[in-house]
Order: structure tokens, then C-alpha cells, then sequence
């Protein structure tokens, strides 16, 4: 299987004999050895997979990297965390997913609320399997440890990524202060209960909840 | 005169009567001492002719001479900056990725037609690069400017690196490089995998690579 290491915080480096990875178009920062590139259409779920993307809007153009030696993979200077998937499913948007091991599958679930408000769509990607997942982030991510007697409220726009079994749920604090423009700024948030990790990064994308 | 690495965005340099540097203009941050700094009009050396070499190679970017005596603070935009410490061999670098170096360094161009031939202008083209880049060469050491961090690959007779040309930093030693493109019909009707062309450094050296695929 191929194996993923960091080198440094940004940079993601993966060792392949002859086995494959899935991975963001055009990250390829650098490789030794013979690799090949190949574009897979809508994200390599095959037609279905394709047409679903399609609909939710949740878009990713993935490419198949293959070959031997080592793959160098970066995008923007963002840091990289590796998750580690042992048969369980990480969510994760489509822009913070850099690079899966191929044997992972990947597809895309319904996220409620929670996407309107992170200005990313009401769809997210999942993946799932047993294998290795590369996620960027802006700034080092930290994981936060959700169980049933702590529950996890997060800001929409620091949100990445997270694993277990996890219920979310959209609250909103948005009062007749925030109206006459007397808010707290911290309209929105998801609240996340259950058994889990979350992933969540020191930066806030721009969302509407930030404006609030 | 190496460069002390305060964090990934800043490097301090001792400045000792004598001895020069140069730096990219208004890339200081701060000094202690009895230091001046002067535009060079000539960008280095290589006198009347080196400017003009280097204006007709359009590889000029202003520079300032340091001279006196205490420590100097250089940054730049907030970019990540790699030292480089040569010990004789030439660094082939973009001007433009320059912060500062020793002033015992020997600067020239190099026009990259003459390796490779036409595609080696053509790689130019495509990395946005220009047909000429700044060499070093000597005993000093060079601030390197980059988006993102910096990883040295080492590159060895048997294993050749292949590098995204927008993410392609410095390289130094005995290296050739080529562009190698792997356009087919798909990156033709817009479907391409995104990694069309790339760089391929063969030989005996190391090549730097950013962490990121925009320019600075």
C-alpha cells in the first residue's frame, strides 16, 4: 500500500511501488522514479458518482497518480494532517481533501444546515475504508475529542473535517441585537454530539455567519 | 558570513568591515550597529557590462549594497526563506527569489536556451521564468525566498527528479535540466490531469522545491 509521510508540515510525500493514490489535479509538486498522471472524471465514482457530484455541487477534479519512486505533493502552502482510516468514513469538504490512498472510496452525503452556513453547499464528501487520507488546512489543524458527555460546538468556517459517529446540528444565535446590527459576530455555530473527531483549523473561511 | 535562521521568515546576517552584501532593496527589517545601505546600480557586480547583460536579460532586480559593521535582519512579504550554504558550486535561481547574499559570490546570467536547446526556452515560457536565470557561484552563503516551505531533493546519476515548474524554487550542482511535457489528447479538450509539463533535473546536485504552486 502506499505509504504517506510528511516532510515538514507542507509537504506530503508518498512512496509508491507500483500501487496508486487518488489526489488533488495539478498538486504534484515533484516525484523521483516513473510516475503517471491521469485526470479521473468526476472524482472517479464512475457515471454515478459523476452525475451526483454534478447535482450537489460538490465538485472535484481528482487525478490518479501510479508509478515507483516518491510523489511530492503540496497546494497553496497549506498545512497537511494524515488521518488515518481504519473501516470508518471521514467527512470532509472536497476543497480540504488532498490526496487518498486509491483503495479508499470516496462519494458524497447530504450535510444539512450546516453546509448553507459554511457557504459550501449542502453536500459534503466522504471517505471510507482502510487506508491513509492526506486533508489541508489553513494554519496547523487541531482534533478535538467529541464523546457523549462532551459535545463540540464549532465555528462553521474553522470546520474541516471529521471522523466517528457524530450527529450535527446547526445553532444559531442570531437574535433582534443581530438585526440592528448589534451582534456578537459568533452568529452560527455547529454543535456536534456523540462519539468522534473533529477537525478544526485556526482560520475562518469567509461564511455568512462571520458577517453577522 | 552564514545567515542565522531567526524563524522560517527571517534571517540575520553579520555585517564585518570589508566585507559586502547584497540584498534584494527594502528587504530590511531591522540592523544594530553602524550599517549602511546603498542601491547598486550595477545589481552586483559585473560592472557597466553585468547591468546591461542583465537588463537586456530582463533578470535585474534592485539591489542594495551592505556594507559597515553589526547584524542585519532581512524579510520579505512575509515569504519563507531557505538558506543556502555553497561551498564552489553555482546556484541557478530566479532574481526575483533573491534576498540577499554574500558579496564574495560571483553573479552571472544564464540563458536557458543554452540548456536544452529550444525547449529549454520553452521551458522558460511555460514556468513564467523568462529565457534567463541568475547564477551564484562560490563560497557564501544565499537567502532564498519562496511561498510556502522548502524541500532539498537530492538529485543522483540514477535518479532523476521531475519537478512542477511552479513549484520549481532553485537548484544547484551539476544538473541539467529539461522540460518533459506528457500533453495528450485529453490535456488538449481541457480534461487533462493538471500536470502537463514538468521539469526534469538529471545529474549530480539538489534541486529546492516550495510547498505551493503560486509564484511569490
Amino acid at each position: 500500500m502506499a505509504q504517506f509521510r510528511l516532510q515538514g508540515s507542507k509537504v506530503l510525500a508518498v512512496d509508491l511501488t507500483g500501487d496508486a493514490v487518488k489526489a488533488k489535479n495539478g498538486s504534484m509538486v515533484a516525484y523521483d522514479g516513473q510516475m503517471a498522471f491521469k485526470k479521473m472524471s468526476g472524482g472517479g465514482e464512475g457515471l454515478r458518482g459523476m452525475v451526483t457530484r454534478r447535482l450537489t455541487g460538490e465538485q472535484m477534479t481528482v487525478m490518479e497518480v501510479q508509478g515507483h519512486g516518491t510523489c511530492f505533493f503540496a497546494d497553496r502552502a497549506s498545512e497537511i494532517n494524515l488521518v488515518n482510516l481504519r473501516g470508518e468514513k471521514l467527512y470532509v469538504e472536497s476543497s480540504n481533501l488532498l490526496c487518498t490512498d486509491a483503495g479508499l472510496r470516496t462519494g458524497t452525503t447530504f450535510t444539512g444546515l450546516r453546509g448553507a452556513s459554511t457557504g459550501n453547499g449542502l453536500f459534503t464528501t466522504t471517505v471510507e475504508g482502510s487506508g491513509q487520507a492526506a486533508i489541508v488546512s489553513d494554519g496547523p489543524a487541531v482534533v478535538l475529542r467529541v464523546s457523549a458527555q462532551y459535545p463540540l460546538s464549532v465555528d462553521p468556517g474553522a470546520y474541516i473535517a471529521h471522523t466517528g459517529n457524530l450527529q450535527q446540528s446547526f445553532q444559531s444565535g442570531v437574535t433582534f441585537r443581530t438585526l440592528i446590527g448589534e451582534g456578537s459576530g459568533e452568529a452560527f455555530q455547529i454543535r456536534f454530539e456523540g462519539e468522534g473527531l473533529v477537525y478544526v483549523q485556526p482560520s475562518e473561511r469567509n461564511t455568512v455567519g462571520g458577517d453577522i | 558570513m552564514p545567515f542565522r535562521e531567526i524563524n522560517s521568515k527571517m534571517v540575520e546576517a553579520q555585517v564585518v568591515p570589508g566585507q559586502r552584501m547584497f540584498s534584494q532593496r527594502g528587504a530590511m527589517l531591522a540592523y544594530r550597529g553602524d550599517v549602511s545601505f546603498t542601491p547598486s546600480l550595477t545589481g552586483g557586480q559585473g560592472g557597466v557590462m553585468g547591468m546591461i547583460g542583465r537588463r537586456v536579460a530582463n533578470e535585474q532586480t534592485p539591489l542594495m549594497t551592505v556594507e559597515g559593521s553589526g547584524t542585519v535582519m532581512f524579510g520579505h512579504g512575509g515569504h519563507h526563506i531557505q538558506v543556502i550554504n555553497l561551498t564552489g558550486e553555482t546556484l541557478y535561481v530566479e532574481a526575483d527569489r533573491l534576498l540577499a547574499f554574500d558579496g564574495t559570490l560571483q553573479q552571472g546570467t544564464m540563458f536557458m536556451g543554452s540548456q536544452g536547446g529550444v525547449m529549454g526556452m520553452v521551458r522558460g515560457q511555460v514556468s513564467g521564468q523568462g529565457l534567463f536565470t541568475t547564477t551564484l557561484k562560490g563560497h557564501g552563503s544565499v537567502a532564498v525566498m519562496a511561498h510556502g516551505g522548502v524541500i532539498e531533493l537530492p538529485i543522483t546519476p540514477n535518479r532523476p527528479v521531475h519537478v512542477d515548474p511552479q513549484a520549481y524554487v532553485a537548484h544547484h550542482g551539476d544538473v541539467r535540466n529539461k522540460l518533459s511535457t506528457a500533453l495528450g489528447w485529453r490535456d488538449m479538450v481541457g480534461r487533462g490531469s493538471g500536470e502537463a509539463f514538468q521539469l526534469e533535473l538529471s545529474g549530480q546536485g539538489a534541486v529546492y522545491v516550495q510547498a505551493s504552486e503560486e509564484k511569490l
